[in-house]
């Protein structure tokens, strides 16, 4: 029943003749397929019945259905296409359904390719931002680097070398020169006694001290060497050589400082730190 | 015993009918409400199809029933009763049925846990007899609708109501899993 059923009306109103000429044809079509039908179904009645059972299925279904499909190839090549009675109406009816279908088609095809269109637009519009973005940020990156290849002095490792080689040259001199102003300065302001003892006493001191005293100057830098050369000790021991007044005056102004628990020990502030 | 027979009736017209075979009515009655929820109407054919619900075969004889286009066994993975109870049904099967007409729908494969019968116990079944094997769980509902989709599908091939394809060859078309070698390991 391969023939698309039509609205096979009998009260049909229309005159043409062609339509239920058409229609009678189909009829009369349907009913000889009918017979046929109902021919080979009497026949088939006639066949008796077998069941199966688990173990004899596999074999004999397979041979059943080896039987079958070649029965059924035969068949096929036997028979060429039968058409429906290709009248006016039946082309008409059929040519409209395949319209239908295509024109089903087609809409979806559209309304896919639409959307399509749309999401590419949408990402073509990200696409662009973006690509401005990287645009402005490419440009004033530019302008950066424009601006700081003036800015860039021409790098040779000689000329650095120079320059710090000056720079500690520079700070050498002043330290000589700091030193020499410090040595002239404490050579006036602070003299040794032996000249004051001289001038001012003439009585003698029975407490003359026979060691040799140092100035100032020398006992500032025994400080202040000791402090660079040990510096996790700095303290130095006071001998006799340090005359005491000078020593009272280190201290009283911060410029020494004793020993926690030695008083026999003092050194210089770490003004540095 | 009366032996179910394909082709013993004239067939309806525009009509196909399913004959579902199982132990659950729940479960075959939910199956048979999802197929009659689909529509063939995409072309322009509307089926009413019957589908019986039988707990076993054999049927009735008493039944006016039309003809039986295609059958279902279906056995649920849950219990073994289900299982004898279609091994049984066959029995009462004419073999010509199992030239496509055909069909064992497996359930309740999802729950491994609950599984009292295996597998591949179905599929030595299925493969015994030569019939295509579904798996099914009717509970949940994205499931139902592509197998009862499917089940319409093939009733309407055994039916004969898609042109120039015949049950038989749906059945050698369906054979996915051929090869003896591996499933006779």
């Amino acid at each position: 029943m391969s023939v698309n059923q039509q609205d096979l009306d009998p009260d049909s109103t229309t005159d043409m003749e062609d339509v239920t000429n058409a229609e009678e044809e189909l009829i009369k079509e349907c009913e000889e397929m009918w017979k046929d039908m109902e021919e080979c179904q009497k026949k088939l009645s006639l066949v008796g019945t077998e069941t199966l059972t688990d173990s004899n299925a596999q074999p004999s279904l397979l041979i059943m259905q080896a039987k079958c499909l070649t029965a059924e190839l035969s068949q096929w090549q036997k028979e060429s296409p039968e058409i429906i009675p290709l009248n006016e109406e039946v082309l008409v009816t059929l040519g409209k359904e395949e319209f239908q279908k295509l024109r089903h088609d087609l809409e979806l095809v559209l309304s896919t390719i639409q959307s399509k269109n749309e999401k590419l637009k949408e990402d073509l519009e990200r696409e662009q931002q973006w690509f401005n973005e990287q645009q402005q940020i490419l440009e004033s990156l530019n302008v950066l680097h424009n601006e700081l290849k003036h800015q860039v002095v021409t790098f040779s490792e000689s000329r650095i070398f120079s320059e710090l080689k000056t720079k500690m040259h520079d700070i050498k001199e002043y330290k000589e020169k700091l030193l020499v102003t410090l040595g002239e300065f404490l050579e006036d302001h602070f003299p040794l006694p032996d000249r004051n003892v001289k001038k001012k006493k003439k009585k003698k001191n029975i407490q003359e001290s026979t060691v040799q005293l140092i100035t100032l100057h020398e006992m500032l830098e025994i400080l202040l060497n000791r402090l660079f050369d040990v510096p996790h000790d700095p303290y130095v021991k006071i001998s006799d050589s340090f005359w005491p007044p000078y020593i009272e005056l280190l201290l009283r102004n911060g410029i020494a400082l004793r020993h926690p628990e030695d008083p026999t020990r003092i050194r210089l502030e770490a003004f540095h730190q | 015993m009366s032996v179910l027979r394909p082709l013993d009736k004239q067939p309806g017209l525009n009509t196909a009918t399913i004959l579902l075979v199982g132990t659950e009515d729940a479960l075959l009655q939910q199956l048979a409400d999802s197929m009659l929820k689909e529509d063939c109407a995409s072309e322009l054919k509307v089926f009413s199809f019957f589908s019986h619900l039988a707990r076993s075969l054999p049927l009735p004889s008493n039944v006016n029933r039309p003809r039986i286009d295609l059958i279902m066994f279906v056995v649920n993975l849950h219990s073994k009763y289900s299982l004898r109870n279609v091994e049984e049904s066959l029995r009462h099967v004419d073999a010509t049925f199992f030239l496509g007409k055909v069909g064992f729908l497996a359930t309740g494969a999802g729950r491994e846990s609950h599984c009292s019968v295996h597998r591949s116990t179905v599929v030595r079944l299925a493969r015994t007899y030569r019939s295509p094997l579904l798996f099914c769980d009717p509970e949940v509902d994205g499931f139902r609708a592509p197998v009862a989709q499917r089940l319409v599908r093939m009733l309407q091939i055994c039916a004969g109501h898609v042109p120039g394809v015949s049950a038989l060859n749906l059945l050698s078309l369906l054979r996915s899993s051929e090869n003896p070698t591996l499933e006779d390991l």
